[in-house]
């Protein structure tokens, strides 16, 4: 890859020797930088070093928890919203500007395109330059991050013979195209994705998934380790309210009939990101 | 008898990206809506009457005032409909409270078509089609 000014950072804990989304990147032709971005408070530290030495970039997890609202008193820290944050700082001491957040349990990464009306789903070959696309296009926007789309988007199909990519394009979930000049901060030790573009959003701040190309991860809430474990014991009652208390106005709590059902947030997003219109409005 | 056609035939290059994509751009309507539409402040009023009734000290009555704003509902797609209509002086402070977001010269509408082109493009070199 031929950008110097970016790299892959792969947000782990506790899978030194499963990170699938390795194995991901490289079957679908990733060549740049990868970091691993890990909590001094992981026990399998010395392996994830000794499996990838200095790709390994090490925070200190209490104090990133100390600078953020986490959204309760639970004093839990297993939850990626410090790595997501500890992540700008990563940036800038490699002396990087432009990073990706990826988990690391990603299967697949697929085209999701309509042509001759057929919808295509197949995986990416050469991912460098989907990826040198993606920042270009971010470089010439305002937005704080952009993700990929993910194959939850798609349920019910690419296209129901009036619209295409159905799902709302201003959220921005699970993996986020940064940038360290435009830094911010995730809130909520649970469902920090969704309460940072909301609360943001709402006040302007702009975000967008791209729904050109999908990420597929390993099933929610199946995986050991990492958030799981506090979904598990909180419930996601507890993951979906925080982003309720933090938009009170936009977002219900809901009941999320998926084959794993659970409580899951609803958001109104008329309620809740402002429109973007034309300039041609503007007096 | 001749065979009479209903629809033009699809030309195969139109046909290709034959699908519309649209950026997340909001076209606002032709009708300014009533400034009472952008939002429903029902429940809002709800708990500031139940506050302001409540045997509470001034400050923590104030807080919870404002605490109470929010769960004011605005209506984005109305404040749009708004704004399209509205002063130069309100659509200035419409901007700088972000009730909308004004796409400068297309370039989010514009950026997001050409990258869907792009990713098309890369997609028909991977797989030669």
């Amino acid at each position: 890859m031929e950008n110097k000014n970016f790299a892959v950072f792969i947000l782990t804990h506790g899978r030194p020797d499963n990170i699938k989304t390795l194995v991901t990147l490289k079957k679908c032709g990733y060549t740049g930088p990868i970091y691993f971005i890990c909590d001094n408070e992981d026990k399998s530290i010395d392996k994830y070093k000794a499996n990838f030495g200095d790709a390994v970039q090490i925070f200190d997890k209490l104090a990133m928890a100390n600078s953020v609202d986490e959204g309760n008193n639970f004093d839990e820290r297993r939850t990626i919203t410090h790595a997501r944050n500890a992540c700008f700082d990563i940036a800038k001491q490699l002396g990087i500007t432009y990073f990706i957040q990826l988990d690391d349990d990603y299967t697949a990464f697929d085209y999701r395109l309509y042509l001759n009306d057929t919808a295509i789903v197949k995986p990416i070959k050469c991912l460098d330059t989907y990826i040198v696309k993606l920042i270009q296009y971010y470089k010439t926007h305002n937005f704080l991050s952009i993700a990929f789309a993910q194959g939850g988007d798609f349920i019910g199909g690419l296209f129901n013979g009036k619209e295409l990519y159905r799902f709302s394009k201003r959220k921005c979930m699970n993996s986020f195209l940064c940038s360290v000049d435009r830094q911010f901060q995730f809130i909520g030790a649970m469902n920090e994705d969704v309460n940072t573009y909301i609360t943001r959003g709402n006040r302007g701040d702009l975000f967008l998934t791209i729904p050109f190309v999908s990420l597929t991860q390993t099933a929610t809430q199946s995986q050991k380790s990492g958030i799981t474990d506090m979904y598990q014991r909180f419930g996601t009652y507890c993951k979906a309210f925080t982003t309720v208390m933090m938009h009170p106005s936009g977002v219900k709590v809901s009941m999320m009939n998926s084959s794993n059902p659970r409580i899951h947030h609803s958001i109104k997003w008329v309620n809740t990101t402002p429109m973007i219109i034309n300039e041609r409005f503007k007096k | 008898m001749k065979q009479t056609l209903m629809f033009e035939p699809i030309k195969e290059e139109n046909n290709k990206y034959s699908s519309k994509i649209e950026a997340p751009i909001y076209e606002p309507k032709n009708k300014q809506p009533h400034i009472l539409e952008l939002f429903d402040a029902t429940k809002t009023k709800r708990l500031v009457n139940e506050i302001k009734n409540s045997g509470l000290p001034e400050d923590e009555k104030q807080f919870l005032i404002r605490a109470a704003q929010r769960h004011t509902i605005f209506n984005y797609e109305k404040c749009a409909d708004y704004y399209a209509h509205a002063s130069k002086e309100m659509q200035h402070l419409m901007e700088r409270s972000a009730l909308v977001i004004i796409d400068f010269e297309k370039a989010i509408e514009y950026g997001y078509i050409k990258l869907c082109d792009d990713i098309k493009t890369q997609y028909l070199e991977e797989y030669g089609e």
